[in-house]
């Protein structure tokens, strides 16, 4: 049915940096009138970089897009979405105190209104229209969006990409917020989207939905394109190997085996959060990293909330430090109890952007520096100074506001923050999302060293291969659920923990 | 890649340097506090004296303590809308007491003791039950400033106590005592919010609330304390104006609601929490008081005068903005 020798969209050679750092070269993507293409890749490989550039959020260096053979420039989303191009982001954005029929004509009520009035019948026709296009006729029109299941919210997200007469969807981790029966019903209407001539850019990391649903498979790797594949005459495995490639930089700490035999700093016995989490087991010793890799929306984002007392309501299960029952009220009692946790959203959860590089750093603990009340600068310097050069921070000198550090740099910061001798057990999520391969390094470097002095270490992280490099050992969370456990991780490798997401298996290993 | 990246923060903070956060924006105001005074001494003989100073300097001087307190809670994200109105209620209850045979000095103590209980009241609400510290303090204002009504009839009170008035009219080495007061408050903020941890909660809290949060900072407490002591600089301050004016009227202090807020946000404090600084405030608070008094020798009437302060407003705000624009360029 698709026809790749008149690609609806082509784009060529498409170049982009950012700050000097190549995140795309030189990549072609084509996307064929009908199908679903999915578009794969490790965090950081260029995916969404190149959807921003399609979507006009972003503009290419170098390179050309196509639509039916002209040569288009996209400059904005609205420019996008006038070609037809529409972008639906992870989560679900709708407004939630207007009705289906409002949300979904909310890019047309001026060519719907008569002038300035908005023309309710002609949105609840029009809506019931595109509804009915899709097979959800029974969705009322009139009812309050904020009233609907998620999955049928997102459903009537596509119908507004197709009220304004969308001809390619690209849609980011679709079903991440959505359970097993939503996705279900999802895939229903793409598959309906594609056969009535639809296309679909489809990204995802969960790879059993992406042999489910896709026709062809793209995959995206350090910024290069590094295979396209027909989803028929293809394997998971053949796929995971073109994701991952061979790694040549060694970035992670050797780990030797008596990482691990120190007593239990935390465990949890059947710890749950309302449906996000259920029936988790965990112990954490002395002196090792034990990681938890786990797809957008598998429950990782929470976990270490949970441990951490952010999370507080419907948290059942036992958690207990040192053999002591833990139950935090909150952040202040975790910490007291020797817990540090490192947030995965840098800048709305973990810097301080106005001050500097050295109270950022002193934070944490800041009455260490100085006495009965009075701050000291000259020992924040010093412990900042300190940090610095341990870390390879890049700045100015401890007294630089932090807002103008880089990414990498502040992650090193945060991370920092918590490395403190009085703490016991540090969570770290997503420890180098967004950050540069020098930084990570550093990182992964003073976590190593810091497990090696008795440190007990959980890592949740997204990015298989950080897991597999990092961790003593290793397990895998899916839908909220541990679905496997390794007592000794210096084996796995990445392919393993994804295809341990692929394959869902129903039995798993206890923990005691 | 490193390298690059250091030179690009490099030179980013080559720019920030030079129009460098709150020191630049206290400079700007500093040097319009200075141009205000040559052009009023040139256009009015009168103006540059030692008792035209020593004047503005008592006249602000209310005005400027609940501004000084309220400058820390902005930084810290809270918001009090009650301290004008606490400070007609306190000069009330003083008033009262004082008739009723109460020691003065006694009912001063109760004065600021209803004070605290009111900062109290609306640091719970605004912390513990989360309230919208807007809304909480708008609804403490009506309450308090209900309350000063309903205890006087709407009358005002006569207060004078010779001790007592010295407060407000009383000099000391040449010097108003209430300037005194005044800037006696805005040191010891100053020292706090420079040099104590607590100083550096109030920041941190203030710029990422999240952020603080998940690092364990006290957020609630300081708060807390941020809202007492605000309250309690409204308290303060109605004792310094009845002692002033020898009377206690309930709804004096009311109308000066706005002006306080206006010094705060014109000393640079962002209303968005985590940025300011009480020095800020301080000359706001001269710059406003200076204009009142300059275009009160010029004859201009006080109907100009509200034009003028906002126009003020607008452009220091303006002014302000640029700054910032300039420097995350």
């Amino acid at each position: 049915m698709n026809d790749l020798a008149h690609p609806l969209v082509r784009m060529a050679g498409i170049n982009k940096s950012f700050g000097g750092v190549k995140v795309l070269d030189d990549v072609t993507f084509e996307i064929g009138r009908g199908e679903i293409v999915a578009l794969l890749g490790a965090n950081g490989a260029g995916k969404s970089t190149l959807m921003k550039i399609l979507t006009g959020v972003y503009h290419a260096d170098d390179g050309t897009t196509f639509r039916n053979g002209t040569e288009v420039t996209i400059t904005s989303p609205r420019a996008a979405s006038r070609a037809g191009i529409s972008f639906l982001p992870q989560e679900v954005s709708v407004i939630p105190e207007m009705t289906v029929a409002e949300n979904i004509c909310l890019g047309i009520m001026p060519e719907l209104g008569r002038g300035p009035v908005s023309n309710t019948s002609a949105m609840r026709s029009k809506a019931r229209e595109v509804l009915a296009e899709l097979g959800f006729e029974h969705v009322s029109v009139d009812a309050l969006i904020g009233s609907l299941p998620v999955g049928e919210q997102r459903i009537v997200e596509i119908a507004r990409a197709l009220s304004g007469s969308a001809e390619v969807l690209v849609m980011d981790e679709p079903t991440a917020a959505l359970s097993e029966k939503d996705s279900a019903l999802l895939f229903t209407v793409l598959k309906r989207l594609r056969d009535a001539g639809a296309s679909i850019v489809y990204i995802s990391h969960y790879l059993s939905e992406v042999f489910e649903i896709s026709d062809r498979i793209v995959v995206l790797r350090d910024g290069r394109l590094a295979g396209a594949f027909s989803t028929k005459e293809t394997t998971i495995d053949v796929v995971l190997s073109a994701m991952l490639g061979r790694n040549t930089q060694k970035l992670f700490e050797e780990r030797d085996d008596s990482a691990g035999s120190g007593p239990v700093v935390f465990s949890a016995r059947g710890l749950s959060w309302k449906d996000k989490l259920h029936d988790l087991n965990m112990d954490v010793r002395s002196g090792e990293i034990l990681g938890i890799f786990g797809l957008v929306g598998s429950g990782i984002e929470h976990l270490g909330r949970v441990i951490y007392g952010v999370e507080r309501s419907r948290v059942t299960g036992e958690m207990a430090v040192s053999g002591k029952p833990y139950l935090p009220t909150g952040p202040i009692q975790a910490k007291a109890a020797g817990i540090g946790f490192v947030t995965a959203e840098r800048k709305t959860e973990g810097i301080l952007a106005e001050l500097s590089v050295a109270q950022n750093l002193a934070a944490s603990f800041w009455t260490d520096y100085g006495s009965r009340g009075l701050a000291s600068s000259a020992q924040e310097n010093k412990h900042a100074l300190n940090w610095i050069s341990r870390l390879g921070i890049v700045t100015t000198g401890p007294g630089q506001p932090m807002r103008f550090l880089s990414g990498g740099n502040q992650q090193k910061v945060c991370v920092a923050r918590w490395l403190h001798p009085s703490m016991m057990f540090v969570i770290l999520e997503e420890p180098t999302r967004g950050v540069d391969i020098g930084a990570r390094k550093d990182i992964y470097k003073q976590l190593a060293g810091f497990a090696d002095e008795g440190m007990a270490i959980l890592v949740l992280s997204s990015d298989a291969e950080e897991i597999a490099g990092l961790s003593d050992r290793a397990m895998v969370i899916d839908r909220g659920r541990i679905v496997r456990n390794w007592q000794d991780a210096r084996e796995v490798d990445a392919a393993a923990l994804l295809a341990a997401t692929a394959d869902n298996p129903a039995t798993l290993e206890e923990v005691r | 890649m490193s390298v690059n990246s250091a030179s690009v923060s490099k030179r980013r903070f080559d720019i920030g340097k030079l129009v460098s956060g709150q020191a630049s924006g206290v400079l700007i105001l500093l040097a319009f506090y200075i141009v205000l005074l040559i052009v009023f001494s040139i256009l009015s003989p009168f103006f540059l004296s030692v008792r035209n100073m020593l004047a503005i300097s008592s006249n602000v001087a209310f005005i400027g303590l609940m501004a000084a307190a309220g400058t820390p809670l902005i930084i810290a994200g809270g918001l009090d809308l009650s301290v004008a109105a606490l400070a007609g209620l306190a000069g009330v209850l003083i008033a009262l007491l004082n008739a009723a045979g109460v020691p003065i000095w006694l009912a001063v103590g109760v004065a600021l003791g209803v004070g605290a209980m009111v900062g109290l009241a609306n640091g719970v609400l605004a912390t513990t039950l989360k309230l919208n510290p807007l809304i909480v303090t708008l609804a403490t204002m009506s309450i308090v400033g209900g309350t000063a009504l309903i205890l006087t009839g709407g009358l005002t009170k006569p207060l004078m106590v010779p001790g007592f008035n010295w407060i407000g009219s009383g000099r000391l080495l040449g010097v108003p005592v209430p300037a005194i007061l005044m800037i006696t408050v805005y040191v010891l903020l100053a020292l706090v919010l420079r040099a104590t941890h607590f100083g550096r909660y109030v920041y941190a809290i203030g710029g990422n609330p999240e952020a603080a949060r998940l690092i364990g900072l006290p957020a609630k407490s300081v708060l807390l304390a941020l809202y007492v002591v605000s309250a309690l600089s409204g308290a303060l301050a109605g004792t310094m104006l009845a002692a002033m004016l020898g009377a206690a009227a309930p709804a004096a202090a009311s109308p000066h609601l706005l002006t306080v807020i206006a010094a705060i946000i014109l000393g640079g404090t962002s209303l968005a929490g985590g940025r300011g600084s009480v020095w800020g405030t301080l000359l706001a608070v001269l710059i406003l008081g200076t204009l009142n008094n300059g275009l009160t020798l010029l004859d201009v009437s006080s109907f100009w005068q509200d034009v003028t302060r906002g126009v003020v407003l607008i452009l220091a705000v303006g002014v302000d903005q640029l700054r910032l624009q300039l420097q995350s360029r």
